[in-house]
């Protein structure tokens, strides 16, 4: 079942470009941001391969669970209700960023909020199902649009304008320092396993992750896509001036047979498919997370009715999102996202080698 | 004995209660003659009783045919459902003589296939159950009896495999049958409603067919089959969506073909959902999606048209769903006038009149035909109304809305469940060789 792992590590690889990701690395193209690439991959390898090393161990066993099980309840309900909280904020971001862009491409006379509303009653919904079925829905909308992206990358990368004298310009600038940020933000692509965290419940016991070596190589191809082709596009210097980066580059890709002719439309639809793909997981993994720190509570996997706390938690989750999207602006939400993905390397850090060493100090048997 | 059968049935002049004597012994009779052949009641009773070749006492207790029948309030049952009741020398036995009409070993019809097995399920069970034991001839074919309905006492038959049959389906399924209580059943779709339990659902959880090829084959997958008396559609479960998009015929021709025909039909089932919305979204909030030439033609097309999209989109969709409805009901040969009438006249005249614009109608007509191209019918019953939502969405948020709205209907497909199976899982096997996701039961 190693698929439903692919399935989470390319989601969330794929949805760099609403957490103003390449904005992050554009900020520093001539300031170390490709030496950032090349360490931020490599950090998102070894968390990698450790967290799914250490989860194999626990099949069956969500991290609450994992953490319930060696830590005293106090310490492992603050460490979950962090964690959920880590997860809220990216998924509402996500999810924020993209009413903004579906505002200001597709329409812009209904006020954001307005799309914001029918974007989060969706993901609410989804969010409220059983784990399975939201694995299900991840399957089903990767497999939908996955083609598609491969289809615009493939775009970009066979487009005649692409410059490849300003990608070996920015490639040459490698020797500078790698900064913070950038390098929290090239490992944002990697941190797919982090999913595991919830869905790790799902896996059956004989599971194991094999193949692990194609998602560090999956997630550079991705990386270097991200990074490389919008300088390709735009040039050096222009690429610095947009914030949706990507969906300018998408912009000025031309299919010239098909019946949509602005590649953009294609994009930013299937962008949107996968924003309310990642919101639900999000919105998910952060609701169990909060039901897993009541008190004898029991996890469950598929449950055949609805339990009215899923709708509760989320409901809260989707005011929260409403208060956050009239506290803040575009430019606020950019940098709190910068200081957040610096703050979630960290954080995943620290999680991943600690589940690392309390696996170890488990006998294998057991 | 006769005595208190009289007492037991209401007045009913059909209800036969004789009483015989050949000098030897003397049997009562009682029988209800349309329910019964009356042939097989003479050549059973009336003639051997009569001829006396070889005493009547005898033939009662060797033939196996005829059954003890001690236990009173076994008696009406046995005569509703077409037995003869024989009382000799203070027992009472009973004859199953019934008399059972049905179509005779009938044709396809709701599913045809050009190159399949023709023969459609029967309305008699045991003829129904013959198609499928020649068809899966193995020892595991496991058939068991039950009843549904306090009045109407409609047997069915649940078939399965045992050996490749999922126990949990099977509990569920039993306790599901054991545990409906209501008066009358009549046909498989009453039924499905039953077992599925839930009253407003938008999908078919379980597949109703009248093929036995279809059976046999889901026999041997390991479903369970529920067949039903008088009724010559069996029930099939656990379904899945793929199931219902599925044409048995896809397993007999050639295999490209049949994959370009499922492709075929995935996407008029996208286009048939969708494309009324997409109209909306597209004239009404982004013509620049679509290529200048192509929006500047649809435009054109509406230049006549008064009102927004959507009113348009109103106007042909009830002139074509009253339409569909119309040729269904309708007898034959008055189907084909109306369609005529509708399809050619009424749309030509629509656009010329400025009603509505020649895109319109070419939408319209295809959301029509890539409906009909679903294989199932109730599946086919069941995305006609999909389209409903996505178009009030669309009048709201645009292309966007539509999106949206697909997203949550393939949410709503992952999440049913049709009896603890999945129902919308790429790739999913029914019984996985390998551990499965979901699978360990969390303490």
């Amino acid at each position: 079942m190693n698929r439903y792992f692919f399935y989470n590590f390319i989601l969330v690889s794929f949805i760099n470009l609403m957490l103003y990701v390449p904005h992050i690395l554009m900020a520093d193209r001539y300031r170390g941001a490709v030496q950032s690439l090349i360490i931020g991959a490599v950090i998102g390898t070894i968390l990698l391969y450790l967290y799914t090393g250490a989860l194999a161990r626990y099949p069956g066993k969500g991290l609450p669970e994992i953490l319930k099980m060696h830590l005293p309840k106090w310490i492992s309900n603050s460490l979950i209700s962090f964690f959920t909280f880590m997860w809220l904020y990216a998924t509402s971001l996500a999810i924020i960023a993209f009413a903004i862009m579906i505002n200001r491409f597709f329409n812009p006379d209904v006020h954001v909020s307005l799309i914001l509303a029918m974007l989060v009653l969706a993901c609410g919904y989804a969010a409220t199902r059983s784990s399975l079925t939201v694995m299900f829905v991840i399957e089903i909308g990767l497999i939908v649009n996955a083609p598609i992206i491969l289809f615009v990358l493939f775009k970009a990368g066979s487009n005649p304008h692409l410059n490849w004298d300003a990608i070996r310009v920015i490639a040459n600038y490698v020797t500078k320092a790698p900064t913070l940020a950038s390098t929290a933000a090239a490992s944002f692509i990697f941190t797919g396993y982090i999913n595991m965290s919830l869905f790790n419940r799902l896996m059956p016991p004989n599971s194991r992750f094999r193949h692990r070596w194609i998602y560090p190589l999956m997630g550079f191809v991705i990386l270097l896509i991200t990074f490389f082709v919008p300088i390709g596009i735009h040039g050096t210097e222009t690429v610095g001036n947009y914030i949706y980066i990507w969906s300018i580059t998408a912009d000025s890709l031309l299919m010239q047979y098909g019946f949509i002719e602005r590649v953009l439309f294609l994009f930013l639809i299937v962008y949107l498919n996968l924003t309310l793909v990642f919101t639900m997981s999000g919105w998910h993994q952060a609701m169990e997370f909060v039901k897993s720190m009541i008190s004898n509570h029991k996890p469950e996997i598929d449950s055949e009715k609805t339990p009215l706390s899923n709708y509760v938690i989320v409901g809260v989750f989707i005011a929260l999102t409403f208060v956050y999207l009239l506290l803040t602006n575009e430019k606020l939400n950019m940098l709190i996202s910068t200081y957040w993905l610096i703050f979630r390397m960290f954080v995943e850090i620290l999680l991943v080698i600690g589940i690392f060493i309390l696996s170890r100090r488990r006998p294998r048997s057991a | 004995m006769n005595e208190r059968i009289r007492l037991m049935f209401a007045e009913a002049v059909d209800m036969k209660l004789e009483e015989l004597s050949n000098g030897e012994m003397t049997i009562q009779v009682a029988y209800i003659a349309p329910m019964c052949e009356e042939k097989m009641i003479a050549d059973f009773i009336f003639v051997p009783f009569a001829k006396r070749e070889q005493p009547y006492r005898e033939q009662l207790r060797t033939i196996v045919e005829y059954k003890v029948a001690d236990d009173v309030a076994k008696w009406r049952d046995l005569l509703l459902r077409g037995n003869a009741l024989i009382e000799a020398d203070g027992i009472v036995y009973s004859l199953y003589a019934a008399r059972i009409i049905c179509n005779e070993s009938p044709q396809t019809q709701v599913e045809s296939a050009i190159q399949g097995p023709q023969l459609a399920l029967s309305e008699d069970l045991t003829k129904s159950l013959n198609l499928i034991r020649s068809m899966y001839q193995s020892a595991d074919l496991s058939v068991e009896e039950h009843t549904i309905g306090s009045v109407s006492k409609t047997p069915i038959m649940v078939v399965f495999d045992q050996r490749r049959v999922d126990p949990t389906i099977l509990d569920n399924v039993r306790t599901k049958i054991t545990t409906i209580h209501v008066e009358m059943v009549n046909a498989a779709g009453e039924l499905d409603k039953l077992l599925i339990g839930k009253r407003k659902h938008l999908f078919p959880t379980v597949l109703i067919t009248e093929r036995p090829d279809r059976i046999s084959k889901a026999i041997a997958k390991g479903k369970v089959v529920i067949l039903m008396k008088s009724s010559m559609f069996a029930i099939i479960l656990p379904a899945t969506f793929f199931d219902f998009m599925h044409a048995v015929e896809d397993h007999y021709e050639a295999f490209w073909m049949t994959r370009f025909l499922i492709f075929l039909r995935y996407t008029s089932i996208l286009l048939t959902i969708t494309l009324p919305a997409l109209y909306i979204s597209i004239v009404s909030y982004n013509p620049e999606l679509f290529r200048v030439q192509l929006a500047f033609s649809i435009a054109g097309s509406r230049s006549a048209v008064p009102y927004p999209s959507f009113i348009e989109v109103f106007i042909m969709l009830f002139m074509i769903e009253t339409l569909i409805e119309a040729s269904i009901r309708l007898p034959r040969y008055i189907g084909s006038t109306a369609t005529t009438v509708g399809g050619l006249i009424l749309g030509q005249a629509a656009q010329q009149a400025g009603l509505v614009s020649s895109i319109m109608i070419i939408v319209t007509s295809v959301v029509a035909i890539a409906n009909f191209v679903i294989p199932v019918s109730s599946l086919s019953f069941a995305v006609r109304f999909l389209k409903y939502p996505l178009i009030i969405i669309a009048i709201f948020f645009g292309i966007s809305g539509v999106a949206v709205g697909v997203f949550v209907y393939i949410t709503y497909l992952c999440n049913l469940r049709s009896f603890g199976k999945p129902y919308f899982r790429i790739f999913g096997r029914l019984q996985p060789t390998e551990g499965d996701i979901g699978q360990v039961k969390l303490k």
